[in-house]
């Protein structure tokens, strides 16, 4: 606990990121109970009014209250957030530590399959995919989560590298312990740390990459919430009514930055260089 | 050296060989039978069968592998189903707009990000820390489509300072010549055109750039903390050489091999960006033209341009680990 | 390092350009530049699919024998035949051919030409091969005379001969460039074809011998804009002078309209379509929910008409009340009357006599991707979930769709017809033919011996109120069998700079002829 204050203390930016991430987070806990509007129900009537006291940020070109797709919308971005880096993070580790760990063909054989990845731009392959499978929110995510996986691989394993000559892991392998044990025990958790980093990273990515696809028709589908596809779906009518695309698209960069920052100064901290600079 | 790159060159094969079959595999698995999209509505059965037997798809998956990879080694990448063309010529025609624009963002990239990661880096945490680093945070974190409307909204519909979209004056054709525009304006003495052509790359450079400048930014800005810290700066600083020269003499000089690295990396998102950039801003590169492809189901022209775009990022990282090379004596010496 | 000297030049006088822009202005005034979201697919009529782009291109380049007259679209005129008669079978079609028209390249137009081009189509061209398969035979019984015999009546016949896949080529520019022809197109029209670059443009000249005189024009450059938002901004930036009409139906115009139409610098041409989209059911299946017909007719019921026109389309998109848009020479009147009318207590009530409860339904609500789409199909999506009934929407690439569609694996999809040929033939027998069911955009209809009957029958009846009436039958019969809901017709939109003037919204087939426009 101490060590939080502290952090924060030091970090001017991270608290900047987590005071937007708690405002968001909020925002689309608490803030669907309190709106009168329902995100989906149309109001023909009242399409594309201007930002008011009735609709702070205006309605869409359905009537809707685009404040509350905001609302609803992220609960869906930061869920396909969380959920993409959480796939990414098991299949990237779980692959990256056995490739540190075994060495060998192994190591060799994944890094190749974790390089010919990496060599695919993102979206490309993201595009692909959900081409393939249909566009569905569900396929974007596990799109966008097989381009991050190779990031987290990456890392794991020159953790894993580092960590499997570590003395303490020397001596649980001469003890005899089985390899998943030593895997999980002392390789996984000693370097969870700049994991972690990288996955607070990572969900900036992933928030951008989905919506990315959202934009491109890939992602969510009508009339469901969803920031990326909101601002597709409304960039018709930017000139007309600015807010309806430009309201998600600012929430997108502002989660996206609060993740970012955090991130950022997560890893200056664990860095114990940098870290000396800072206090 | 040249054995290295030769070494380099090698361990390309396999990874090409992994992209190659996921390719090949990723696009048997889009749903929609590309014969029937080509011949389009009112074709009948007898005409679906005799063209997919054309094209090979009634072969087992195997053998249109097969015949897919035999054609590769002659620079045969199939013809697209939409226009019948040549898919190696078509990416031809497109690949200098891309590689253009791409090039130039890099270029722009290197040289708004680095003074900036090393300014923050020396002094940290100051006002000039925080604000380059928030800047370069909402960088990295701008979606680009939304970067590219506000700044077209901004620029060229507001102001009317740059154009919207496009790659040059259709008032002011350029013969082609290489087909890099600004170039071929410049070869064959039409200034006014590579003028527009100049004007025309500005916004979508911006869009390209922002990303990886912001990126480079906080990447150098940590790396060059990093090596701050080391002892050869600090005996450095006590021979009583002036801080100038330390941080750009020392200090820029070794992170900057990361950083080269990090542009490699980078490289390949970029061209990811170029697919979205290239379609708002109209650029005929092959961004865009494989969104079309796959909007399409132009089979041969996924495969194609994802190839290319694979090759140009395993060619980006050789480049890369030769500059390393370059700029670091000690992997110079092992590289023998 | 002449290269960088060019360089710092550029650098030096880009404050300047300004002023270069200047003298490019008189050479504006006679460019039209046209914004459209890709490129040609092939400026060949022998192989033109009715792909929007490439066939108004093949229409400013080459001409074809007969054209619907502007701006009603319901007299065919003379444009490369100067006049021609049709024998009381409706089998042998007579032509008299204009005389001392040169094609392009300086050769003569003659009956011969007519002769190579059409069955040059008619071998290359699947596209049009169920009515080009009629041609029996062609002779050339002078220059001037052309006979076209057909081995079976077909009325519709002087509609596909005003379509792009029936222009007239050049037949020594095809024995010169052979299969490059695409890319070296020579025919009669007003304008010739001078350079393409892939997605960015297609550069036409005006042909100054052109046979019913020079275009206004000097020239025409087709810019590729993929993105919608581009090409309005573009077009409010003065950087193109029109945005075809094909860009506008992948998006809902509405909005730009409202915004466009108060812009001094901009026009707004509107013209009716014979365009129907539609919510329709997979006919051919036998279970499921919808083979019950007063399921169909509950759905039919639910949506609500005049709020997807006013409030979605804002007055872009025209009411379909039947198989046939109104503005078809073959509208029944009656329809408007049979048409089904909003009433979500009527559709629930029929749920409830079908024996369906509508929360059991879970449909998969089937649509084309792009934002129009999206829209209509979040408002049927609302009307459904009115009646209570949940439907989940999956916007699908055109080819993974079409391929669903031919296979039956839907119960519900939002799509659409386009009619390339002015013929109520265009909608009728391709949609609700049931040997037809299995190919693409179709209804999907089964076996049903009167319809078919009456279809065929329709289609090859020579006397025109005959047909008429035949025609009025099947669009009541149609109407019994609720194969779908009928949402809405788009208008033709074109957006254009206030400069341009004489332009006129071609409806049948939706493509713009620039012969007579100009610029002031």
């Amino acid at each position: 606990m101490k060590d939080v204050v502290l952090f924060l203390r030091r970090n001017t930016l991270a608290v900047v990121g987590l005071v937007i991430l708690v405002a968001l987070i909020g925002l689309i806990t608490i803030g669907p109970s309190l709106t009168g509007y329902s995100p989906t129900k149309l109001d023909i009537l009242h399409k594309l009014a201007a930002p008011s006291l009735d609709h702070w940020l205006g309605t869409d070109a359905f009537g809707r209250d685009v404040l509350t797709r905001i609302m609803y919308g992220g609960r869906a971005t930061l869920a396909i957030g969380v959920g993409v880096v959480a796939i990414a993070f098991a299949v990237g580790v779980f692959f990256g530590m056995l490739a540190g760990f075994a060495g060998g063909w192994l190591d060799n054989l994944i890094m190749r399959i974790v390089d010919a990845i990496l060599a695919f731009p993102a979206l490309v392959l993201a595009i692909a995919l959900s081409a393939a499978f249909g566009p569905s929110l569900q396929n974007a995510m596990l799109a966008v989560a097989i381009t991050l996986a190779p990031q987290f691989a990456r890392v794991a394993r020159s953790q894993a590298l580092s960590i499997s000559v570590k003395p303490y892991v020397e001596a649980a392998i001469s003890l005899g312990l089985p390899s998943h044990r030593i895997l999980l025990r002392y390789i996984f958790v000693n370097g969870l740390g700049p994991l972690l980093v990288q996955s607070t990273l990572a969900l900036g990515s992933a928030i951008l990459q989905t919506a990315s696809l959202g934009f491109l028709g890939l992602g969510a589908q009508p009339p469901m919430a969803e920031w990326g596809a909101d601002v597709s779906a409304n960039l018709q009518y930017v000139r007309g009514a600015a807010w309806v695309v430009l309201a998600p698209g600012m929430a997108i960069l502002l989660a996206v930055l609060s993740f970012n920052l955090i991130g950022d100064s997560l890893a200056d901290w664990f860095n114990p260089r940098r870290r000396s600079e800072l206090e | 050296m040249a054995s290295f790159i030769i070494r380099r060159l090698i361990a390309l094969i396999p990874v090409m060989c992994i992209v190659l079959v996921i390719v090949f595999s990723l696009v048997r698995i889009i749903p929609g039978d590309p014969a029937t999209t080509l011949l389009g509505p009112g074709a009948t059965q007898d005409q679906i069968e005799a063209l997919r037997a054309q094209l090979n798809l009634d072969q087992p998956v195997i053998l249109q592998f097969y015949h897919y990879v035999l054609g590769l080694f002659v620079g045969d990448f199939g013809y697209s189903l939409k226009t019948g063309q040549p898919v190696a010529t078509e990416i031809l025609q497109r690949l200098p707009a891309t590689i253009e624009l791409s090039v130039l963002a890099v270029i722009v990239a290197v040289i708004v990000g680095i003074p900036i990661g090393v300014l923050s880096a020396v002094r940290p945490n100051s006002m000039f820390d925080h604000v380059t680093r928030l800047v370069s945070l909402i960088g990295v974190s701008m979606p680009a489509f939304l970067l590219a409307l506000i700044l077209q909204l901004i620029f060229a519909t507001s102001l009317g300072w740059l154009p919207v979209s496009g790659r040059v004056s259709p008032y002011l054709p350029i013969e082609h010549v290489t087909g890099f525009v600004i170039l071929d304006g410049l070869l064959t003495g039409n200034v006014q055109g590579a003028l527009s052509a100049v004007q025309h790359l500005i916004l979508p450079t911006a869009v390209l750039a922002a990303f990886l400048a912001a990126t480079l930014g906080r990447f150098v800005r940590n790396t060059m903390m990093d090596v701050m810290g080391e002892d050869f700066i600090r005996t450095a600083k006590a021979k009583g050489l002036r801080n100038r020269q330390v941080v750009l003499n020392h200090g820029l000089r070794n992170s900057l091999l990361p950083a080269v690295t990090i542009i490699g990396l980078k490289f390949a998102e970029m061209l990811g960006g170029a697919i979205l950039t290239e379609t708002i801003f109209a650029w005929p590169g092959i961004g865009r033209y494989m969104f079309e492809a796959i909007k399409n189901r132009d089979y041969p022209v996924i495969q194609g341009t994802t190839l290319v775009f694979a090759l140009l990022f395993v060619l980006t990282s050789i480049i890369v680990d030769v500059l390393y090379g370059i700029l670091d004596p000690r992997i110079r010496r092992k590289m023998g | 390092m002449k290269i960088w000297n060019g360089i710092v030049v550029a650098a030096a006088v880009l404050p300047l350009l300004g002023s270069a822009a200047f003298a490019q202005a008189d050479a504006k005034l006679k460019t039209l530049v046209v914004a459209v979201p890709s490129d040609p697919v092939a400026l060949e009529p022998g192989t033109n699919k009715a792909e929007p782009i490439g066939s108004e291109i093949i229409l400013n380049v080459f001409d074809t024998l007969v054209a619907w007259t502007a701006p009603d679209f319901k007299v065919l005129e003379g444009r490369l035949a100067k006049s021609w008669t049709v024998s009381d079978d409706g089998k042998v079609f007579d032509f008299r051919l204009r005389e001392g028209v040169k094609f392009q390249d300086g050769t003569a137009f003659d009956a011969a030409a007519v002769k190579f081009s059409l069955e040059r189509t008619k071998a290359t061209n699947p596209y049009v091969k169920a009515t080009f398969d009629l041609i029996k035979e062609i002779t050339v019984v002078s220059p001037t005379e052309l006979k076209i015999t057909l081995s079976a009546a077909y009325p519709a016949f002087l509609s596909i001969l005003a379509q792009p896949q029936a222009a007239i080529v050049s037949p020594a520019a095809v024995a010169k460039y052979g299969d490059k022809f695409a890319s070296n197109p020579v025919g009669t029209g007003p304008f010739a074809f001078k350079s393409a670059q892939a997605d960015t443009n297609v550069v036409l000249e005006a042909n100054p011998n052109y046979f019913r005189g020079a275009p206004k024009l000097s020239q025409i450059i087709y810019r590729v804009i993929p993105d919608a938002s581009t090409r309005r901004l573009e077009l409010e930036g003065g950087g193109v002078d029109i945005v075809q009409q094909q860009g506008q139906l992948s998006a809902i115009a509405a909005q730009d309209i409202e915004a466009l139409k108060a812009n001094k610098d901009l026009k707004v041409l509107e013209a009716s379509s014979q365009i129907i989209r539609q919510l329709e059911f997979n006919n051919s299946k036998t279970d499921g929910p919808f083979s019950n017909l007063k399921a169909r007719q509950a759905i039919a019921h639910a949506i609500d008409y005049d709020g997807l026109l006013q409030g979605v389309f804002g007055g872009t998109a025209e009411r379909v009340y039947g198989p046939l848009t109104s503005n078809s020479w073959a509208f029944n009147p009656k329809m408007k009357e049979l048409a089904p009318k909003y009433d979500p207590e009527l559709a629930k009530k029929l749920l409830a006599e079908a024996g369906i409860k509508p929360s059991s339904l879970n449909l998969k609500l089937y649509s084309f991707q792009g934002p129009l789409w999206g829209a209509v199909a979040t408002f049927v999506q609302a009307n459904l979930a009115d009646i209570g009934i949940n439907a989940t929407i999956e916007q699908t690439e055109f080819p993974a769709l079409r391929t669903l569609q031919t296979s039956g694996q839907f119960d519900v999809a939002l799509d659409g017809r386009q009619p390339w040929y002015n013929d109520p033939d265009a909608h009728i027998t391709i949609g609700y033919l049931s040997s037809l069911a299995n190919t693409a955009m179709t209804f999907r209809m089964p076996q049903d011996k009167a319809l078919d009957d009456l279809i065929l029958k329709a289609q090859q009846t020579p006397d025109m109120e005959v047909r008429k009436q035949l025609y009025f039958t099947i669009q009541e019969e149609i109407a019994k069998r609720v194969p779908g809901a009928y949402l809405f017709s788009p208008k033709l939109i074109v957006f254009a700079r206030a400069n341009v003037e004489g332009l006129v919204v071609n409806s049948a087939p939706p493509l713009n002829e620039y012969w007579s426009v100009s610029k002031k």
